[in-house]
């Protein structure tokens, strides 16, 4: 039985994916230190890098919409709980 | 016994692990193409996921693989007691699978790494160490870009307390040093199992120790864990 | 649109012959199609006609030059298949992408004869690491790149080479080889021989990648170096797994495949007219059967793609033909459509809805007309190898950590523990441990693998530098107990119109050509790349020719390691050393302190046969327990190199070595062809077997202490402790690079 129907309007939903706070983060660690550091960026504190996914999804409302993508990065361990936070919003940018 | 060996689109070692089971007397390896449900219908005494890339390690090592038709039966096998190991994308697989707890990150060198290293047997009541002494240290070659295991700080005290931690890294004489970390990977941990103690995962490749040829130190190491499965006194029940 | 309009690399001369030729005027498809096929890339135009010079026959030759793949039979009826790559403009705009879509090529090829790819070999030239952080940036992306594609595709890495000088900082060279092993019956060619059969095209979608790829290799990459990234392909190693996995399942089924190519350099342009060119027959295809990635492509564009990861199969047509093919293509979910057929008539037909829009003889798109370029020796050589003398020279202790710490002879540890080495669990000497890599056959016999270049001598004499290449490679295959049985090829240079360029390209091909004749190794393929030039100088890069060969040892016990075994061995010299310092590592560190009145080394390919055969006797009746070939740094680096892989030091007199240097520290660091430095329990039994083999060589010291000793007769010269010299050797590139 579908959660939702397939009826409604497209949304495009952001999906950041990254290292929870407390997990060391190598690839952050060495943009920030090798490269932007190096290159006169000193006001540059931290840099962390993760994984974006884009969704396009079809949905009634807004809410519905990050609902449905909230569940299946669950449902289907889009991210892994033990190291990782997901953060879902609704638009092209995530955030908002 | 027969082991069933899973094959993945992406797998590099399954043909390996195969030729690995087969100097081993007593073992009669299958393939079995992921996408078998049933498994081929047939008992085995222990499956094991090989390692390799499954799918390319697209959106997150072993993500994809965890969730098709093979595991799914591997996944009720596994609650029933029937010994299951994963191998490097094996492990990734059978922690994305829930199967194991924690998860594997990226070195912390950011590299890919290839190269022999010592690891120290922590755990000899699971399937595929029962063969082996606590403590003894094996030869086994890694290579992986993403062997980082991590678990919270909580978490991880809780595996060390439960004795959940299988092998770990050291250096010739057993100690586990910064300097035989070859990853970054926490407490040196190499290898996990489960509560139950018949999953096993390890990122280093037993099928690539199991002759004294390919070994730089003429050591069959790998051969002693995969032959583990044959002595009665193994954890876990046949399917 | 005439060709002039169409902005195509043809030359006008080529133009008016293909005119001619037709008798017509080419359309726009077919202007493409040639232009593809007669780059320089694809058709060896300025090379083809001396490539005749190689000697391509033995008794152990199943294929050689002109397929897809060399094939050597290793007995038993199994073949190990070679081929190599070149992808040096590529690298040089895009180094991860270019380096891995290397790979991805010479797999293919392997691939596309019927044999399992076993091995990977990278050998690669930058500019200097230590000056510059444009080529550490590639260095580090080129390794990555070949890392991600090799490691996941599951065939290990095992042997390479990097040269690093400064002619490549802008060009930098990345060539791979491939080495397959196959069963002589399961053999598939690139050939269309029987009409009615059915083309298929399976793998990855056709887009727009490396559109123009063939002739941007044959381009200088001078002009609008950033603006050619868009021509680069896109890499899918998962895509080139399940074809290997789905194509070795059905050739292990005997599957019916009648023929088998693969697309590269020229896409289906290339393949469609070599495999019925190679067949004597036509084809007839429907481009819009082809599947597509991109959005409106055209005709042209579709025939001249060289999106990754495609080959074109050729399968019987009626009922059930294929379809044991077919069924496992589907069972790994590889995609695949039916595009064409073959015809009897020997043209390259191509429709679109139906409709002929490209009618060509297949021959004429293959046989592009050769061009024999002038050439001229240069009046003086292009590097001056002499400098004033204005430094002191320095003391070989000195020296010798210098030479260690130096990334051309330092180890490259950083680079090979990023390859996966031993997936395939057949890599039974790794890297690191020897000379050479070797990989255990199914037959009980063993494969030695190396491939080796060296542009500076290359520069100062192309002939015997050349030469030089095909001299180490196979030193280096025989100090690991193997004997060679054939080589791969690949000669790179600048731009072919430049007549010293040419010259020195002719000169290189010669020394190759020359050597491989006397030392009895036929080579079974190769490569040729023209335009190699810096992208701001223009100038030509050094010619660098590099020469890959394998050998093959009987049992496991004729298999050796360079590291000293036992303190008390004794060690051996093999060879003689002559002052030929111009082009050697040591000239190269310390310019002003070395007077060069000597030239650049110089081989006796009979010499070398009677020297390695004298090797191979040794260590079959086990008197030699280590093997190491003297090159870059010459005798000095070698003991080095032995004593810190065994953890052993050792004394040794080199004035007792055979010699015809006047200074210690030429005998000690001169690069001359022709030594190995062999060690064993009995200094007397080495000699007298190397005596009766007539090979010139000399006791020169024992194993033993934790230091290297070097001495000249009774004057010690220099004490340096093996973990000193460890930890130059095994740090230098990783503290520059890290």
């Amino acid at each position: 039985m579908a959660f939702f129907t397939t009826k409604g309007r497209t949304f495009e939903v952001s999906v950041v994916i990254s290292n929870k706070p407390g997990v060391r983060e190598p690839e952050g660690e060495t943009i920030l230190h090798d490269l932007v550091a190096k290159s006169g960026f000193e006001q540059v504190e931290s840099i962390r890098a993760g994984k974006y996914l884009r969704v396009r999804v079809v949905a009634p409302d807004p809410a519905s919409a990050k609902r449905l993508v909230e569940k299946m990065c669950n449902d289907l361990r889009i991210f892994n709980p033990a190291a990782h936070s997901c953060e879902v919003s609704i638009g092209r940018v995530p955030g908002r | 016994m027969r082991v069933a060996v899973i094959r993945f689109p992406g797998s590099n070692c399954d043909l390996d692990m195969m030729t690995a089971l087969r100097t081993i007397k007593g073992i009669e390896p299958d393939l079995v193409w992921h996408e078998d449900a049933s498994l081929g219908g047939r008992d085995y005494g222990a499956v094991i996921l090989p390692g390799g890339f499954a799918f390319a390690d697209r959106l997150r090592a072993g993500v994809i693989a965890a969730n098709s038709p093979a595991m799914a039966r591997v996944k009720r096998l596994a609650d029933r007691g029937v010994p299951v190991l994963g191998v490097c994308n094996g492990f990734q697989i059978l922690v994305e699978s829930g199967l194991l707890p924690g998860a594997l990150l990226r070195n912390s060198t950011l590299k890919f790494v290839c190269e022999w290293t010592h690891v120290r047997v922590e755990n000899t009541r699971t399937p595929f160490t029962s063969g082996l002494r606590q403590g003894q240290v094996l030869s086994m070659p890694i290579a992986h870009g993403e062997g980082r295991f991590f678990l919270q700080r909580a978490e991880l005290e809780r595996l060390e307390k439960d004795g959940l931690v299988a092998f770990r890294y050291c250096d010739a004489s057993g100690k586990p040093t910064a300097g035989s970390n070859p990853t970054g990977t926490l407490h040196n941990i190499a290898g996990v199992c489960n509560k139950a103690g018949n999953v096993v995962g390890l990122m280093p490749h037993p099928e690539r120790a199991a002759e004294a040829l390919l070994s730089p130190l003429g050591r069959p190491d790998g051969a002693l864990v995969l032959s583990s499965i044959l002595r009665k006194s193994g954890g876990g029940r046949r399917a | 649109m005439n060709a002039e309009q169409l902005g195509l690399g043809l030359t006008p001369q080529e133009i008016a012959t293909v005119r001619m030729s037709l008798g017509r005027e080419p359309n726009e498809t077919e202007w493409s199609i040639i232009d593809a096929e007669w780059s320089e890339h694809s058709s060896y135009k300025s090379s083809r006609g001396l490539l005749k010079l190689f000697p391509t026959t033995g008794a152990r030759v199943v294929l050689g030059p002109g397929y897809d793949a060399g094939v050597v039979d290793v007995g038993d009826g199994y073949v190990v298949t070679l081929h190599i790559e070149s992808h040096n403009h590529p690298s040089a705009v895009d180094p991860y992408g270019g380096a891995s879509t290397g790979i991805g090529g010479v797999i293919r090829d392997i691939l596309s004869v019927a044999s399992r790819p076993i091995a990977l070999i990278d050998i690669l030239r930058f500019g200097l690491i230590d000056k510059s952080g444009h080529s550490r940036w590639l260095l580090k992306n080129v390794v990555r790149g070949i890392a991600d594609y090799g490691n996941c595709i599951g065939v290990p890495t095992v042997a390479g080479e990097i040269e690093f000088d400064d002619s490549f900082e802008r060009n930098c060279l990345v060539d791979v080889a491939c080495v397959g092993l196959g069963r002589k019956g399961d053999l598939i060619l690139g050939e269309a021989k029987a009409p009615g059969d059915v083309l298929v095209l399976i793998g990855g979608g056709t887009g727009r990648d490396g559109i123009k790829g063939a002739t941007f290799a044959s381009k200088n990459l001078k002009k609008d170096a950033g603006s050619e990234r868009s021509s680069v392909q896109v890499p899918d190693p998962f895509m080139k797994k399940l074809l290997l996995d789905s194509l070795l399942e059905i050739v292990a089924n005997h599957g019916e495949i009648r023929g088998m190519k693969d697309l590269g350099g020229g896409g289906l342009s290339t393949a469609l007219s070599e495999v019925a060119s190679k067949g004597g027959t036509g084809v007839d295809v429907e481009l819009k059967r082809v599947r597509l990635r991109e959005d409106d492509m055209s005709p042209t564009e579709i025939m001249i793609s060289e999106s990754q990861e495609r080959m074109l199969l050729v399968l019987p047509s009626g009922p059930g033909g294929g379809k044991n093919v077919i069924s496992v293509l589907e069972k790994y979910g590889v995609p695949y459509s039916v595009i064409g057929k073959v015809t009897s008539s020997p043209r390259l037909l191509l429709r679109w809805d139906g409709k002929v829009v490209a009618d060509l003889p297949a021959s004429l798109v293959t046989d592009a007309p050769l061009i024999d370029w002038p050439y001229e020796k240069p009046a003086t050589p292009r590097i001056a190898p002499r400098h004033a003398v204005t430094a002191a020279e320095p003391g070989l202790k000195d020296a010798l950590l210098a030479l260690l710490s130096s990334p051309n002879i330092a180890s490259k540890r950083w680079v090979y523990q990023q390859y996966d080495h031993e997936v395939g669990l057949r890599t039974v000497v790794k890297p690191g441990q020897a000379d050479a890599a070797v990989m255990r056959l199914p037959n009980g016999r063993f494969l030695a693998i190396k491939g080796d270049g060296n542009s500076r001598q290359a520069s100062l004499d192309p002939y015997e530098g050349a030469a030089g290449c095909v001299a180490e490679a196979c030193r280096n295959v025989v100090a690991v107990g193997a004997e060679p049985i054939a080589m791969v090829d690949h000669l790179q240079s600048g731009d072919p119109s430049d007549p010293e360029v040419y010259w020195a390209f002719r000169e290189t091909l010669r020394g190759m050509a020359d050597y491989c004749k006397s030392f009895g190794l036929p080579v079974v393929g190769g490569k040729v790349s023209f335009y190699n030039e810096d992208s701001a100088t223009g100038r030509a890069i050094k010619p660098s020719p590099i020469a890959l060969v394998v050998g093959l040892a009987s049992r496991e016990a004729n298999l050796r390691t360079m590291a000293f075994k036992h303190a008390g061995d004794a060690i051996v010299i093999v060879g003689e050393t002559r002052p030929e310092m111009a082009g050697s590592e040591i000239s190269a560190r310390f310019p002003k302190s070395i007077d060069l009145p000597s030239r650049s080394p110089r081989v006796d390919a009979k010499e070398d046969l009677k020297t390695c055969r004298a090797i191979l006797q040794l260590i079959e009746k086990g008197h030699a327990n280590a093997v190491h070939d003297c090159s870059g740094g010459g005798i000095g680096v070698a003991l080095a190199e032995m004593a810190i892989s065994g953890s052993l030091g050792a004394k040794v007199d080199l004035a007792s070595a055979r010699t015809s240097c006047s200074r210690s520290l030429e005998t000690a660091f001169s690069e001359s062809h022709g030594r190995f430095v062999v060690s064993g329990g009995d200094g007397r039994v080495i000699s007298s077997s190397l005596r009766g083999a007539g090979v010139k060589h000399a006791i020169v010291g024992t194993v033993g202490g934790a230091s290297l000793h070097l001495a000249a007769g009774r004057s010690p010269l220099a004490s340096v402790p093996v973990s000193s010299m460890r930890s130059r050797w095994e740090g230098a590139i990783p503290e520059l690079m890290d």
